[in-house]
């Protein structure tokens, strides 16, 4: 069994966003029996929409139910979006638009293939790593 | 500007050969902006005792004013029983299942094409959730309750 602790921290300045300071941080010890990952993948994207050569981040049923992904969408600029989308269901639902600087962790159900584009024809460059149960 | 800061540290001393450490952070702006998100939900904290799919955020109309606005939600499922877990769905695909203890961090592009984030629980004997979105702008509509209260 391996464990990969997670630590999230969301702040804000006293009159920022809010009138008092804002501090949430929540630390969590993911333990996975036969936990297998991708590693920290980089890559460039270079499809600007929905196709084959689309980045792909995961595929359908490549861990056990449950993995984990983090992704960073790592271009300097704003406007610089990646759009992650399910490959496997119909229609190729957007589930993510990352802009410039953009990062999303989140629990998979691991069943959908997930590939990533970005519209700009830039090629900005996208990381990620998945964590689970490899099967 | 508003300043909101979001980060993610991963760590791991067993998962790999080398100790893993990957850290980051980055600001919440307004789409396709360098300027701060200014608004937000506020903390919520709720205990559901059914098995019923809830909207944690709303479905958004199409060509709603806060289409394409740029949100952040974060979810956690508090509870303290390993077992007991959330399961999250974009619209009706589910993203994942969110087990005791752990979040999620995204953002949401409010869109047609995005349409609500749900949450149902596993079990009915009562788990707690917390969840938060932090936002540029989101719809608020009209009133159409035109009832009235008499004094009692």
């Amino acid at each position: 069994m391996a464990t990969v602790t997670a630590t999230i921290g969301l702040s804000s300045g006293s009159g920022d966003l809010t009138s008092d300071a804002l501090d949430i941080s929540l630390t969590k010890e993911i333990s996975i029996t036969d936990m297998a990952t991708t590693g920290l993948a980089r890559a460039k994207v270079q499809a600007t929409a929905v196709h084959a050569t689309a980045t792909v981040l995961y595929t359908a049923d490549d861990y056990a139910a449950g993995p984990y992904l983090y992704i960073k969408n790592t271009a300097a600029a704003a406007t610089e979006y990646l759009w992650v989308y399910d490959d496997t269901t119909s229609g190729d639902p957007v589930i993510l638009k990352l802009a410039g600087g953009d990062w999303a962790f989140m629990p998979l159900k691991g069943d959908k293939t997930l590939k990533a584009y970005a519209p700009s024809g830039n090629n900005p460059f996208i990381e990620w790593m998945v964590f689970g149960t490899d099967q | 500007m508003a300043t909101t800061t979001a980060a993610l540290s991963l760590t791991s001393s067993d998962l790999v050969g080398d100790a893993l450490s990957v850290a980051t952070t980055n600001t919440l702006y307004k789409a396709g902006t360098t300027e701060g998100l200014n608004q937000t939900t506020g903390m919520t904290r709720s205990y559901l005792t059914a098995t019923t799919q809830i909207d944690l955020f709303l479905p958004v109309r199409t060509a709603a004013a806060d289409a394409g606005k740029t949100c952040w939600i974060y979810i956690c499922n508090k509870s303290t029983i390993e077992t007991e877990y959330a399961t999250i769905k974009l619209a009706n695909n589910t993203l994942g299942r969110l087990y005791a203890g752990n979040f999620i961090w995204m953002p949401w592009n409010r869109s047609a094409r995005f349409v609500d984030i749900s949450l149902t629980p596993s079990v009915a004997t009562g788990m707690e959730y917390e969840y938060c979105m932090f936002h540029e702008q989101v719809e608020q509509l009209a009133s159409s309750d035109s009832r009235t209260f008499t004094d009692e």
